[in-house]
C-alpha cells in the first residue's frame, strides 16, 4: 500500500556543506471505495552526512569541483546512486549564495543530484525551510501558538515565524557567526565583512584585519549583533543598525510572539554550559553565541529547543520541500519533470466572473506576462469555482485554450494548477478540445501564487500523483 | 416442552424452540427480513406464553445453533458453572423473570446466576420484559471494569469520545477530540473507527491519542478500532493500544464473515496484556449490534435478539473492558423505526448486564430510518436510568465518517447532570483540574477547546 | 426610547454580521426593503468558518484546526445545551437527509434528460427500504421494456438509480455521465442507451447485465445520506456482470458530490477505471492497479 521515495537536501552554507537522505513515504489515505487520496504520511531522515567546511576557491568563491566531490563521496558513504533518488533540493545559503559562482555550482550539482532535485535560493525561502527543519512550523501547529525560529548560521540569520503551522512573517539580517575570522588562537582577525565592518566601524571598535583584538572586544561586537536580534524581535527599539544588517526586509512586529527557537551553527553555542575554546572554529561563532544566550531573548520570550540546529536547513531541505499533488490528476508523463516554471494565477476577482469571461481575462494576464524564447513556459493557476458543471467546464476549458494561445503555439507543454479536485476532467476535455494533439499537465489540490515557481516531476503511486515543489521567492511583499 | 398454546380461541402451535424465540419477539424488521417474525401480535403473544412455560434446562439443552456447528455456541456452554446452574433449571422463563424482578434479589444474586446462564437464557426472559421491566432489572446489576481507570461503579455514566473523520486527518481528528474532552465526554475511551484499516495509520492515530494523553495526563482509555489483526499488528509495532477493538457476531459463520474467531481474539487478548500500554485486566472491546448476522446470512433461522445474546456470551469469554451495541445503526430493514431501536436498545442493555459484562450504548440511527434525535435523546435517558456503563457520543451527535446520527458531546453533561450521576472518578478530579468541571459540573470556560491550546 | 432602539438593532446586526449574514436590513426600516431583503439559508453556512465560543482561548488556532474537519465543532452551549442557530442547523440537514431518501426522483428530471424509466419489484419507497430483495430483481414486465428500450451488448452499459438518495442522483448523476462519456469516447470506447432505475439498490446491476449483456456495467446511484450531505452519489462497476457473482468483483467509487471528489471529475476518474476493466477484463479485487 504505502510507497516510499527518496530526497535529499543539500545546504552549501557560508560555513559548513551538509546533506541528508530522506525517506518520504506516500499512503494512499482515502478508503478503499472513495477515489484515491494520496499524501505523504512519514518522513524519516535516513541519512545524514558529516558537517563538512564548506570549499572555497577564494574568499569570495564556492570551490564547484570539490564540493562536488565531497557530496560524491558522501552519496558513496550512504551506498546511493543519483538515480535512486527522485526528488529534494539544493541550497546554497546565507552569505555564500550571494558569492559569484552560485549559479555554476547549483548548475553542477543539480546535473549530478538526481534529475528532479532542483535547486533554489533566496532568503524568504532558506528561512522557512530551516524553521520547517528545526520542528517550529510544526510545533506552533500543534502548540496553536506563535513561534519565531532564528536560524543562525556563519553568513546570516534567516528568520521565519509560524503560527499554526503557516508562515506568518520572515526577515534575513546579515548576522552570522563566520563574518569575522580569525587566523589563530590568539584572535587576529583575517577577514570582516563588508556589512561587519560599518557595524565595527560605527561602534569604533579595534578591529581591523591583520590585528589582534581582545575576547571583550569580539564580545562587545557579538553584544551589539545579539540587541540588534533583539531589536528584529521587538525587544528593543530599533536602530539604524537594524536597517543596515536587513538584507531584504524588516519583521513587522505587529503580532506577538510566544516562543523562539533557535537553530543553525550558532544555535548550539547559545547553551550557556557548551564547552570548549572561544575560537575554536577560527570564527567568533562561540562568543556570538554566549551573547545572544545573555540578551533580552531569553530573558524575555519563552525558548523552545528546535529538534535539529546545526541541521535545521538541510533537513528542511530534504524532507519539508516536496509535496504532492491531488491524486486524480491529468498528465502527459513524457513532458515530465519540469522545473523553474513559473506561476501565473488568476486573481479573486478574475475567478468572481462569470465563466465565458475566463478566457479574456487569461489572455490579458498571458500578455503581461513577457514570454521569450520558445522553451520559456508558465502555469497558468487558479482556485476553481465550488461547483462546475460539465458544460460550464467545457467553457471554462475552451476559455484557458484561447486564453492561453500564445502558450499553444509553442512545443511546451499547457501546464494548468488548480486548487479544487478538477484536475482529471479538466485535462481530460483539454486534451479532448486539443484533438489530442498537445502535452497537457493539469494538476490539483496545490496552493501557489503569483511570484512563485513550481517543479513538476514524474508520476508515483501507479501514476497517481506527481511530486510537487513551489518555490516561493517573496512573502506577503 | 409445551411447544402449543390457545389465545382467544385460537390455537397456535410452533415447530421448535427457535420458532417460539423468534415469534416472542416484538416487532422487529429485521425479523421480517428473515421470514422469522409473528404474523399477528395475537401470535407474539401466544409465543411469549409458550416462552413463559420452558424451563431454563429446555433453553440449555436446545441451543439455538447446535453445538457441533457453531464456536459460540461452544464457548457459551462449556463456560457454565454447572452448580449455579443446577439451581436454576427447573425454573421456567416466567418465573425466572420474577425472580430477577423480585425485591429479595439483589444486584450480587444476579451476577452470581448470571455464571449458570446461557444466550438462549437470557435472551428468552428479555422477550417477556416490558420496557420498564428491562430497565429495572438491568438497573440492578452493577458490573465493574478495569483498564487505566474502572468503568461502572454506582452513580458513574462514563462517555467515549469517537472523533471520527472521513479521511483520517490528524488535525481534524485532534480538534474532534479536544472539543469532547472540554465537554466532559472520553472518561470511557477516546476512540476512533478509522478510515483505513492500515497499520501506517492506526499507529499514526494512536500515537497521536497517546500524545494527548500524556500532554494534559489524561487518565483514560484510548483504542482505534480497526481490524483484530491489523490493532495486532500495530501493537506489535509499538504502537500505545491500551485495548483491541473487534465487531462480533452470535455466530460461528458470522464471526468468520468479520474475519476472526476465538483463538484469533484471545491471542489478541494475550498481547494486549503482555505487550499492551494498559494497567489491565480487562483490555478488550467489543461492538455489536442486533441484524448484523442476518446481514452476512449467518444468522442460522434464529432471531436477532437470540443472537445478539449469544454475542454478549462470546464477549464475556475474553473479559472486555467495554462492549456496546450500536443499537440503530445497521438500518430500517433491521430495526424500522424508533420504537424498535428503543427496545432493542434496552434489550440489548439487559441482556449484556444479565450476561455479566460491562455493557454500554451506541444510541444511533441512520437517516433511511423513520427516527430522529428526539428519539435517541429519549433513549439516552432510559439507558442512563438503567445504569449503562456508557454511551458514545460525537460532536453534536453527527458522525461524518460513518454517517449516521448518535448523542452528541454536550449530551455527557446533561445526562449527568439530570440523573445525578459523575464521571469515572479519576477523569472527573482530572476535569476539575483543567477547571472543565466546577463543582460537578460544566464550567464557564468548559466547551472551548482552544482551552487546551493555552501558552 | 429611539436611543435604545437604535442600539438594539446595531446588537443584532453586529451578531448577523458575526454569524456570516451580509446585507441584511433590520426589518422596520421599511416595508420595501423587508420584503426583498436577501435571505440566508440555514443549510449553506459554512460551518468550518463559524465559531460559536463567544470568549475562546485561542480563536486563530480553533478556526484553523476546524478547517480540517466538517465535524460540527465550536459551536458552543446554553448551560449544558446546544445553541438554537446548531441546533436548527442540525435539524434542517437531517430533514435534508430524509428528504433525500423518501422523495422520488422527480420525472421530469428523467424528461428533461431523456432517460426512459425502468422499476424494480418494490411497490413503493417503504417497501424499497425494508426489503432490500425485491430491490435487486425486475419483474418480466421492466425486464422486457428494459430489452426494448436499450442496446443490447454494449461496451460499456452505464445507467443511474435512485438508491438511498434522490438528491443525489438529481444533482451529479448527468454532469457525472457527461465526463464519463467524454473520458470514455476519448479511450475511443462507445457507450449504451442510459436509462433510470426506480427503486434499484446496488446488486440490480447483476440483473440488469443479465438482460442487456454489457461487456462493463456502471451504475450512478444514491448514496445512504449524512448530515454533512444528502448528495453524496456511489458509482459501481462490474465486468461481465451476472447474478450471483461474488461481491468482490464490484469496483466502487463513492463520495460523488461537491464536498467529496466533484461530480465532473468522478466521471474522469470512472472513464479511467472503466478502460482499466476493458483492458483487463476484470472488476473489484481482480482489477490490478
Amino acid at each position: 500500500m504505502a510507497e516510499q521515495i527518496l530526497s535529499v537536501g543539500i545546504d552549501i552554507g557560508t560555513t559548513t556543506t551538509q546533506l541528508v537522505f530522506s525517506r518520504l513515504t506516500l499512503e494512499n489515505t482515502a478508503s478503499l471505495v472513495s477515489a484515491p487520496h494520496i499524501e505523504i504520511v512519514a518522513k524519516e531522515v535516513i541519512y545524514r552526512s558529516g558537517i563538512h567546511f564548506t570549499p572555497l576557491q577564494t574568499e569570495q568563491e564556492i570551490d564547484a569541483g570539490k564540493t562536488r566531490a565531497l557530496i560524491e563521496q558522501e552519496y558513496q558513504t550512504a551506498g546511493i546512486t543519483p538515480e535512486q533518488v527522485q526528488t529534494g533540493a539544493v541550497i546554497i545559503t546565507g552569505e555564500a549564495a550571494r558569492k559569484q559562482n552560485a549559479e555554476t555550482v547549483l548548475q553542477v550539482l543539480s546535473g549530478f543530484a538526481g534529475e528532479f532535485v532542483v535547486a533554489t535560493a533566496g532568503p524568504t525561502l532558506e528561512g522557512i525551510i530551516a524553521g520547517k527543519g528545526a520542528g517550529a512550523a510544526q510545533e506552533s501547529k500543534q502548540r496553536g501558538a506563535t513561534i519565531a525560529n532564528l536560524d543562525i548560521g556563519g553568513g546570516t540569520t534567516n528568520i521565519a515565524v509560524f503560527r499554526n503551522g503557516d508562515v506568518l512573517d520572515t526577515a534575513c539580517l546579515d548576522i552570522g557567526g563566520r563574518l569575522i575570522q580569525l587566523r589563530d588562537n590568539s584572535g587576529t582577525v583575517s577577514y570582516i565583512s563588508a556589512k561587519m565592518g560599518k557595524l565595527i566601524s560605527s561602534m569604533n571598535l579595534p578591529i581591523a584585519v591583520g590585528q589582534r583584538s581582545t575576547a571583550a572586544t569580539f564580545a562587545a561586537l557579538s553584544q551589539r549583533m545579539a540587541q540588534v536580534l533583539e531589536e528584529v524581535l521587538g525587544l528593543t527599539p530599533p536602530s539604524a543598525e537594524l536597517q543596515m544588517l536587513l538584507t531584504d526586509h524588516d519583521l513587522r512586529r505587529d503580532y506577538k510572539i510566544d516562543f523562539v527557537s533557535f537553530s543553525g551553527g550558532v544555535a548550539d553555542c547559545i547553551n550557556p554550559l557548551s564547552a570548549g575554546d572561544d575560537y575554536q572554529y577560527g570564527d567568533i561563532g562561540k562568543i556570538l553565541g554566549q551573547a545572544i544566550a545573555d540578551s533580552k531573548i531569553l530573558r524575555q520570550l519563552e525558548i523552545l529547543p528546535a529538534t535539529e540546529t546545526i541541521r535545521a536547513t538541510v533537513v528542511g531541505a530534504g524532507s519539508h520541500t516536496t509535496s504532492v499533488s491531488g491524486s486524480t490528476i491529468s498528465v502527459s508523463p513524457l513532458a515530465l519533470p519540469l522545473q523553474n516554471v513559473p506561476v501565473l494565477k488568476l486573481s479573486p476577482e478574475d475567478e468572481t466572473l462569470p465563466i465565458p469571461l475566463w478566457g479574456e481575462a487569461i489572455r490579458k494576464k498571458v500578455q503581461w506576462f513577457n514570454l521569450e524564447g520558445e522553451k520559456q513556459n508558465l502555469a497558468l493557476a487558479f482556485k476553481g469555482p465550488n461547483t462546475l458543471s460539465f458544460d460550464d467546464l467545457t467553457t471554462l476549458a475552451q476559455g484557458i485554450i484561447s486564453g492561453m494561445a500564445e502558450i499553444l503555439c509553442k512545443t511546451c507543454p499547457l501546464i494548468v494548477v488548480i486548487e479544487k479536485d478538477l484536475a482529471k476532467v479538466m485535462g481530460q476535455t483539454l486534451r479532448s478540445l486539443l484533438e489530442f494533439k498537445k502535452d497537457v499537465i493539469c494538476i490539483d489540490t496545490v496552493s501557489v501564487e503569483n511570484g512563485d515557481y513550481i517543479d513538476i516531476g514524474r508520476e508515483l503511486a501507479d501514476g497517481n500523483v506527481v511530486p510537487v515543489i513551489v518555490k516561493t521567492l517573496a512573502f506577503n511583499y | 416442552m409445551r411447544l402449543q398454546t390457545r389465545i382467544s380461541g385460537a390455537t397456535y402451535s410452533f415447530k421448535d424452540l427457535n420458532e417460539v424465540l423468534a415469534k416472542a419477539n416484538e416487532e422487529k424488521s429485521g425479523d421480517k427480513l428473515a421470514g422469522l417474525a409473528a404474523t399477528s401480535v395475537t401470535e407474539m403473544v401466544a409465543a411469549k406464553e409458550v416462552l413463559a412455560g420452558i424451563t431454563l434446562a429446555d433453553l440449555r439443552n436446545n441451543p439455538a445453533v447446535p453445538y457441533e456447528k457453531d464456536e459460540v455456541t461452544r464457548l457459551d456452554q462449556d463456560s457454565v458453572n454447572e452448580t449455579i446452574y443446577a439451581e436454576l433449571k427447573n425454573l421456567t422463563v416466567a418465573e425466572f423473570r420474577e425472580w430477577l424482578l423480585s425485591y429479595e434479589v439483589r444486584g450480587e444474586d444476579i451476577i452470581r446466576a448470571s455464571r449458570g446462564l446461557t444466550a438462549e437464557m437470557v435472551a428468552a426472559v428479555a422477550k417477556l420484559m416490558s420496557n420498564l421491566d428491562l430497565i429495572y432489572a438491568a438497573g440492578k446489576i452493577t458490573i465493574i471494569a478495569h483498564c487505566n481507570t474502572t468503568i461502572g461503579e454506582p452513580g458513574v455514566l462514563a462517555f467515549r469520545l469517537q472523533p471520527n473523520h472521513t479521511t483520517d486527518n490528524l488535525d481534524g481528528i485532534r480538534i474532534s477530540t479536544l472539543e469532547g474532552l472540554s465537554y466532559g465526554s472520553g472518561d470511557a475511551l477516546i476512540g476512533l473507527n478509522p478510515v483505513n484499516d492500515t497499520v501506517e495509520s492506526l499507529v499514526n492515530i494512536l500515537n497521536l491519542f497517546q500524545e494527548i494523553k500524556e500532554t494534559y495526563q489524561i487518565p483514560t482509555q484510548n483504542c482505534v478500532l480497526g481490524h483484530v489483526t491489523t490493532q495486532m499488528e500495530a501493537v506489535k509495532k509499538g504502537a500505545p493500544a491500551d485495548m483491541i477493538f473487534q465487531s462480533i457476531a452470535g455466530s460461528e459463520k458470522g464471526n468468520t464473515a468479520f474475519g476472526l474467531n476465538a483463538s484469533i481474539l484471545a491471542e489478541a487478548q494475550d498481547l494486549m496484556l503482555k505487550e499492551g500500554t494498559a494497567t489491565g485486566p480487562n483490555v478488550m472491546y467489543f461492538e455489536t449490534g442486533q441484524g448484523a448476522e442476518l446481514s452476512s446470512d449467518a444468522h442460522h433461522g434464529v432471531d436477532q435478539v437470540t443472537m445478539e445474546a449469544r454475542c454478549y456470551g462470546f464477549a464475556k469469554h475474553f473479559n472486555p473492558f467495554l462492549v456496546n451495541t450500536v443499537v440503530g445503526f445497521i438500518g430500517p430493514e433491521y430495526l424500522y423505526d424508533s420504537q424498535q431501536v428503543i427496545r432493542a436498545g434496552l434489550e440489548d442493555l439487559f441482556m449484556g448486564k444479565l450476561t455479566g459484562i460491562s455493557m454500554g450504548v451506541d444510541a444511533c440511527y441512520t437517516n433511511h430510518m423513520k427516527a430522529d434525535q428526539n428519539d435517541i435523546e429519549n433513549l439516552s435517558v432510559l439507558l442512563g436510568t438503567a445504569g449503562c456503563n456508557y454511551l458514545i457520543t460525537v460532536p453534536q451527535g453527527d458522525d461524518i465518517m460513518l454517517n449516521y446520527q448518535s448523542l452528541g458531546y454536550h449530551e455527557a453533561a446533561t445526562l449527568r447532570e439530570l440523573l445525578n450521576k459523575r464521571p469515572i472518578p479519576e477523569f472527573a478530579a482530572w476535569l476539575e483540574k483543567m477547571g472543565i468541571y466546577e463543582d460537578g459540573r460544566l464550567s464557564r470556560i468548559a466547551g472551548d477547546a482552544s482551552l487546551f491550546f493555552r501558552k | 426610547m429611539v436611543d435604545m432602539e437604535s442600539k438594539i438593532k446595531q446588537l443584532i446586526a453586529a451578531v448577523l454580521n458575526e454569524m456570516g449574514v451580509e446585507n441584511l436590513e433590520l426589518a422596520g426600516e421599511s416595508q420595501a426593503v423587508a420584503v426583498t431583503e436577501p435571505l440566508t439559508d440555514l443549510t449553506t453556512e459554512d460551518l468550518r468558518e463559524q465559531l460559536l465560543v463567544p470568549e475562546p482561548e485561542n480563536r486563530e488556532a480553533y478556526l484553523k484546526f476546524k478547517q480540517a474537519t466538517v465535524s460540527r465543532i465550536g459551536i458552543w452551549r446554553t448551560g449544558p445545551r446546544y445553541l438554537t442557530r446548531p441546533q436548527l442547523r442540525f435539524r434542517a440537514d437531517h430533514a435534508v437527509a430524509q428528504d433525500a431518501v423518501f422523495k422520488d426522483v422527480s420525472t421530469e428530471f428523467l424528461k428533461e434528460w431523456g432517460l426512459p424509466e425502468i422499476k424494480t419489484r418494490c411497490a413503493d419507497k417503504d417497501e424499497f427500504l425494508t426489503r432490500p430483495d425485491l430491490g435487486r430483481e425486475l419483474d418480466a414486465e421492466n425486464a422486457t421494456l428494459l430489452k426494448k428500450s436499450c442496446q443490447e451488448k454494449a461496451r460499456v452499459q452505464i445507467y443511474v438509480a435512485d438508491g438511498l438518495s434522490s438528491s443525489a442522483v438529481e444533482r451529479n448523476a448527468k454532469d457525472t455521465y457527461q465526463a464519463l462519456v467524454q473520458g470514455l469516447k476519448g479511450h475511443g470506447v462507445e457507450v449504451g442507451t442510459p436509462f433510470f432505475l426506480r427503486y434499484g439498490r446496488v446488486p440490480a446491476m447483476d440483473a440488469v447485465a443479465d438482460i442487456l449483456h454489457p461487456e462493463v456495467t456502471v451504475v450512478l446511484i444514491g448514496e445512504r445520506p449524512g448530515l454533512a450531505t444528502a448528495e453524496s452519489m456511489s458509482c459501481y462497476m462490474a465486468h461481465n456482470a451476472t447474478t450471483g457473482m461474488p461481491e468482490a468483483n464490484r469496483t466502487v467509487l463513492s463520495n460523488i458530490h461537491q464536498g467529496g471528489i466533484p461530480a465532473v471529475e468522478a466521471g474522469a476518474h470512472i472513464a479511467d477505471v472503466v478502460k482499466k476493466m476493458l483492458d483487463q477484463k476484470a472488476s473489484g479485487l481482480n482489477l490490478k492497479k
